[in-house]
C-alpha cells in the first residue's frame, strides 16, 4: 500500500485481502496464479489493477467479488470474512453490495436493455414502480433511452457495455468490480464509458476497481495497483 | 413471474431443439395413450363379452356357487330382489338366469354341454352375448315360452335344424336325472368354439319347471353395470346393503379368475413396456436439457455472479423444464387426438389377417376390431406421468447449474 494512503485518517477500506494466495491446478501442474498478496481498496476508491496477462488481476477481482475462494489468506468485503458466509449469502452480498462490469458485456441474450437493467432489482424484491423509475434514470444516465427495447444482439459493443454498467451500478451497490471493461470498444466509446463511471465515481460515492491494462483507464485512475506473477509490484495514488 | 417469462423466452432460443424435444414428449403421450388405451378397450370388451356370457360385472349367487356350481344351490325371491338391483346407482341392468350343465341329444348323436336359461323380458342383445349372436331364427319371446336356442356348431354336430326337435338331459334341484324336448327357435354364431358347439339358450320358466325350482328361483342375478371398471366398488356396495348369509356377492373377477388373471398378466407386462419407453424418452430429454444448460454455462456464471443465488438458478432451469414439458404435453394432444378419433370411430380392423378363425382368451372372443378407450382418469394419468417424467428429467440438469462455482462458468466460452 502507498505510503500517502496509510497515512490518510479519513481512509475507510470496503475491500481487504490479507495474505491472499490462489493456487490452480492443470493437471500436475501448480499454477499460483496469486502468491500472498494483501490488498486494502478504500470506499471511494477508482482503482486500477494493472498488470500483463496471467498476472492475476481477473483472479483477485473474482475473489473479492465471492467468485471465486482463495486458497490461503482472508477476503474482506465491508469488513465480513467471505469465506465465513453460504453461497447464498455470498449471492446475496453480489446482488446487494457489487456491481460486475465484464470484458464480454454478459448480458443475459433472451432480455431486452431495460430487462438487463431490471433484473438485479427484480432479484432484490424491488417494485415494479420503483423498478422502472431506478431502470429508467439509469439508462438516462449511461444513454440508453430510447434502446431499452433492444435485445443485446440488436446493440453495438459500447451500447452493450453500457447496458452493463446499467445493471452494474442500478442497485447502488457500494463497488463496481469492472474486469477490462474497455478491451472490446472502440476508443470514443471506451472514453465515454469512463466519463461516465468517473462521473458515477464522484457523484455516487461508487468505489471502482478495474482490472485493466488499457493506458486510458489507468490515466484516468486515482490508483494504479500493478501486479507480477500474482504479486503487487507497485501501488501508486496519481496526483 | 420474472424467472417464469426467463424461462419461456430460454426454452425457444433454440427453437428447433425445442420443437424437436416437445414431439419427443408428445410422441411419449401418443404411444402412452395407445398402449393403455387399446389395453383397456380390449380389456373392457373382454370383461364385458365373459359378463354377456353368464355371470354379468357382478354376480348374486348361493354361497358356494362360484367353487362348486350345482342345480341345488339356487336363489329365492329372485323377483324382489332383481327389482331392487335394478334401481341401483350405477347399474345398467339384472337378469336372473340359471345356469348348468346338461347333455344335448337327438336321434343320431349326444353332446355335452352348458345351458342358460333366461328371462327374454329382462334380457337384452346388448348383455347377452347369445342373443347379440344369433344368426337365424328367433330368440323365445317370453320366459313362459317353449323352444331353445342353440350353437350352430352345436346344431352341426347333432345334424339339427330350425324347428326341429332336441333332446336335453339334466339333474334336477333333488339330484334326479330329468329329460325334456324343446323345438330348435334359433341358431347363434358366437365365434367361441366351445359355446357355439356346447351351449344353448332357454326360456327360464321351462328349464324352473324342468329342474323343480319355484317360480322366483334361479341360480344366479347377473348385473351389468354402466362401467364395468366399478365392478369392485359396486360388489363391496352391495355386500353393505344386501346383507343376507345365503347369497353371495362376486365381481367378475371372482367369477372369472382366469380372464382376472390373463389381464393382471397383460397389463403388468403393458406397464413394463411403457415404462421403458419413457425411459428412453427421458433420456433424450434429460440429453437436450442438460445440453442446453452445458451450452449456457457462461451466462449462469453470469447470473450467479450478479446476484442471482444457486437456488434460484435450480428453479430457473426447472421453470424451463416446466415450459419442456408443457409444450410436449400441448403437441402430445394435439397428435394424439386424431390418432384417438380414428381408433374410437373406426378402429383397427385385423379381420382379413385372422381370416375365418376367431381368437379367444380364456374362452372369451377378441373383438378383430383394435380400438381405444381412455376415461378421464387414464388421460390424466398419461399426462401426469408424462409431465411429471419430464419434469424429473430436468432435476439433474438444473443441480448441475446451480451446482457449478461461477468463477468456473465464467471461465467458459
Amino acid at each position: 500500500m502507498s505510503q500517502a494512503l496509510a497515512n490518510d485518517p479519513k481512509r475507510e477500506d470496503i475491500v481487504r485481502l490479507v495474505d491472499v494466495s490462489k493456487i490452480y491446478r492443470q493437471g500436475k501442474i501448480e499454477v499460483r496464479a496469486v502468491d500472498n498478496l494483501s490488498l486494502e481498496i478504500d470506499t471511494g476508491d477508482f482503482c486500477a489493477l494493472c498488470g500483463p496477462s496471467g498476472s492475476g488481476k481477473t483472479t483477485v477481482l473474482n475473489m473479492i467479488g465471492g467468485l471465486d475462494i482463495p486458497t490461503h489468506g482472508q477476503v474482506f468485503l465491508e469488513r465480513r470474512d467471505l469465506a465465513s458466509l453460504s453461497r447464498g449469502e455470498v449471492a446475496a452480498i453480489r446482488r446487494d453490495r457489487i456491481g460486475f462490469v465484464f470484458q464480454a458485456y454478459n448480458l443475459i441474450p433472451v432480455m431486452t436493455a431495460y430487462e438487463n437493467a431490471e433484473f438485479v432489482l427484480k432479484l432484490q424484491g424491488v417494485s415494479a414502480v420503483e423498478c422502472h423509475t431506478r431502470v429508467m434514470t439509469i439508462l438516462k444516465e449511461v444513454g440508453l433511452v430510447g434502446l431499452e427495447h433492444r435485445r443485446p444482439d440488436e446493440m453495438s459493443g459500447g451500447q452493450q457495455q453500457r447496458v452493463a454498467i446499467a445493471r452494474a451500478i442500478v442497485t447502488r451497490p457500494a463497488i463496481v468490480l469492472a474486469d477490462e471493461p474497455t478491451a472490446n470498444v472502440d476508443s470514443a466509446t471506451a472514453d465515454s464509458l469512463l466519463d461516465l463511471m468517473q462521473k458515477l465515481n464522484r457523484q455516487d460515492g461508487i468505489t471502482f476497481l478495474f482490472s485493466t491494462h488499457d493506458k486510458r483507464v489507468m490515466d484516468r485512475a486515482r490508483r494504479i495497483v500493478r501486479m507480477r506473477d500474482g504479486r503487487i509490484e507497485s501501488d501508486e495514488v496519481q496526483g | 413471474m420474472q424467472m417464469w417469462n426467463i424461462a419461456w423466452r430460454n426454452v425457444w432460443r433454440r427453437r428447433r431443439r425445442t420443437l424437436i424435444t416437445g414431439f419427443s414428449i408428445g410422441f411419449g403421450v401418443l404411444l402412452a395413450a395407445i398402449f393403455t388405451g387399446m389395453a383397456i378397450y380390449m380389456y373392457g370388451n373382454m370383461i364385458n363379452a365373459s359378463a354377456a356370457t353368464g355371470f354379468g360385472h357382478v354376480t348374486f349367487e348361493p354361497i358356494g356357487y362360484s367353487k362348486a356350481p350345482a342345480l341345488d344351490k339356487r336363489l329365492s325371491r329372485v323377483d324382489t330382489l332383481r327389482e331392487q338391483i335394478v334401481h341401483e346407482n350405477g347399474v345398467d341392468a339384472a337378469m336372473e338366469r340359471i345356469m348348468g350343465q346338461a347333455m344335448f341329444a337327438t336321434a343320431s348323436k349326444t353332446v355335452g354341454g352348458m345351458f342358460l336359461a333366461i328371462n327374454p323380458q329382462h334380457e337384452s342383445a346388448e348383455y347377452n352375448l347369445l342373443i347379440r349372436s344369433l344368426v337365424e331364427g328367433k330368440v323365445f319371446s317370453d320366459k313362459n315360452a317353449g323352444g331353445v336356442v342353440i350353437g350352430k356348431r352345436l346344431a352341426e354336430k347333432l345334424n339339427l335344424r330350425i324347428g326341429k326337435k332336441l333332446v336335453y338331459t339334466t339333474t334336477d334341484v333333488n339330484g334326479e336325472i330329468v329329460s325334456e324336448i324343446a323345438r330348435v327357435s334359433g341358431l347363434f354364431v358366437t365365434g367361441v368354439d366351445e359355446i357355439d358347439g356346447g351351449m344353448a339358450l332357454f326360456p327360464l320358466r321351462q328349464i324352473q319347471h324342468v329342474l323343480g325350482y319355484h317360480a322366483d328361483e334361479a341360480t344366479l342375478i347377473a348385473v351389468m353395470l354402466r362401467q364395468q371398471r366399478h365392478a369392485e366398488s359396486s360388489r363391496d356396495v352391495f355386500r353393505q346393503k344386501y346383507h343376507d348369509p345365503s347369497i353371495e356377492i362376486l365381481s367378475w373377477q371372482q367369477t372369472q379368475p382366469d380372464l382376472a388373471g390373463m389381464i393382471t398378466i397383460d397389463a403388468a407386462s403393458n406397464y413394463v413396456m411403457q415404462f421403458l419407453i419413457a425411459l428412453l424418452i427421458a433420456a433424450g430429454i434429460l440429453n437436450t436439457m442438460l445440453m442446453s444448460v452445458l451450452e449456457r454455462t457462461r451466462e449462469f456464471g453470469v447470473m450467479l455472479a450478479i446476484g442471482l443465488s444457486p437456488k434460484r438458478l435450480f428453479w430457473l432451469v426447472m421453470a424451463e423444464s416446466y415450459w419442456m414439458a408443457l409444450i410436449g404435453l400441448v403437441i402430445g394432444i394435439v397428435i394424439t387426438s386424431p390418432f384417438y378419433w380414428y381408433f374410437d370411430v373406426y378402429g383397427l380392423d385385423f379381420s382379413s389377417l385372422l381370416g375365418d378363425e376367431s381368437y379367444t382368451v380364456s374362452n372369451v372372443l377378441i373383438d378383430p376390431v383394435i380400438r381405444m378407450k381412455l376415461h378421464v382418469i387414464h388421460v390424466i394419468a398419461i399426462l401426469s406421468a408424462v409431465f411429471g417424467l419430464a419434469l424429473l428429467s430436468g432435476i439433474y440438469p438444473a443441480w448441475r447449474a446451480g451446482r457449478v462455482p461461477p468463477v468456473e462458468s465464467l471461465r467458459t466460452i
